[in-house]
């Protein structure tokens, strides 16, 4: 029996297929956030969450590979699914779903006394933001 | 020695052009959909010095792989090691590998107390190997990376000259044998 949300995977036949796919699954994320700040008790309104999900998709936005649209298709309809059948914990909502991964623009004096290549590597888990 | 040096490094530098160019055509490539307009747009770049190379469908994986962005600031080396001076000899020499260009700036630090070298490089210790320099650039071109091919080290064989040993030579002693 198929869990809840389950899809097969499937491949786009033209790029507008592609489009109306990626359509889709915007407005299935679109909708369910009021659900996910319920069932994960969120201290954030729903149109924050869907900010951030506007923010995911708009960084892939440039990308036109159908193979590479494919999977980042099918890896946002597991996130989907995971996070509407609560397979995951509050952390990963919070800290990897709806945190913001890239980092704050500093000025050149903040990046000098930082004294790290910062655009060449992030440092991974020493605090520094 | 030197000028051993300068020409290795003259060889790398041009090596590396050649490749830029090569690797600016192909990402061009990718990015582009149709077949047709691909091969022209490698045609256009081609000069006379880079070799001429089928265009190839390279997936930009680096969408999909969830690395972070930064690492496609990073320019990649591709080379084959030398040979081993030890008793291993060539072992493992015969394989290409990618590593990561060394962090310039603040990114390696000493420790104050007991001088140990540390590094805010997470890609410092990675290392890959492909059968062919080929399959190194095409894994470099999926993942977005700058790479540049350093040349193949020339093996060298020297002749075998054991029995010169005891060639006879006829006024001066050619070797002094101590044992």
């Amino acid at each position: 029996m198929p869990s809840r949300l389950a899809r097969s995977a499937t491949i786009s036949r033209s790029p507008e297929e592609a489009r109306k796919r990626v359509i889709q699954l915007y407005r299935d994320w679109y909708r369910s956030a009021p659900e996910i700040v319920t069932i994960y008790s969120l201290n954030m309104s729903p149109a924050y969450v869907r900010h951030q999900i506007r923010k995911k998709f708009e960084r892939n936005r440039h990308v036109t590979d159908a193979r590479a649209i494919d999977v980042l298709l099918l890896k946002s309809r597991q996130d989907f699914q995971e996070t509407l059948n609560i397979w995951k914990m509050a952390d990963h909502v919070n800290g990897i779903l709806l945190n913001d991964t890239d980092r704050p623009q500093r000025t050149f004096l903040q990046k000098f006394y930082e004294g790290r290549d910062e655009d060449a590597v992030r440092p991974a888990a020493s605090g520094v933001i | 020695m030197s000028s051993l040096l300068r020409n290795y490094r003259f060889a790398a530098s041009s090596a590396r052009r050649n490749t830029f160019t090569l690797h600016k055509s192909l990402r061009a490539v990718s990015s582009e959909s149709s077949g047709t307009s691909s091969i022209q747009n490698t045609e256009k770049v081609e000069t006379s010095v880079t070799t001429p190379t089928p265009a190839r469908d390279v997936m930009v994986a680096d969408v999909v792989s969830g690395a972070p962005g930064e690492l496609r600031h990073r320019q990649v080396r591709i080379y084959k090691p030398t040979r081993n001076t030890m008793q291993s000899g060539s072992g493992k020499s015969n394989r290409w590998r990618i590593d990561f260009e060394i962090l310039q700036g603040g990114g390696r630090w000493e420790h104050q107390l007991m001088g140990w070298a540390s590094s805010a490089d997470y890609m410092q210790g990675t290392r890959m190997s492909f059968r062919s320099k080929e399959d190194a650039m095409h894994f470099a071109e999926k993942q977005g990376w700058d790479y540049y091919v350093q040349p193949e080290p020339v093996e060298r064989i020297p002749p075998k000259n054991y029995s010169e040993n005891y060639l006879y030579s006829p006024n001066k002693l050619r070797i002094c044998k101590t044992k």
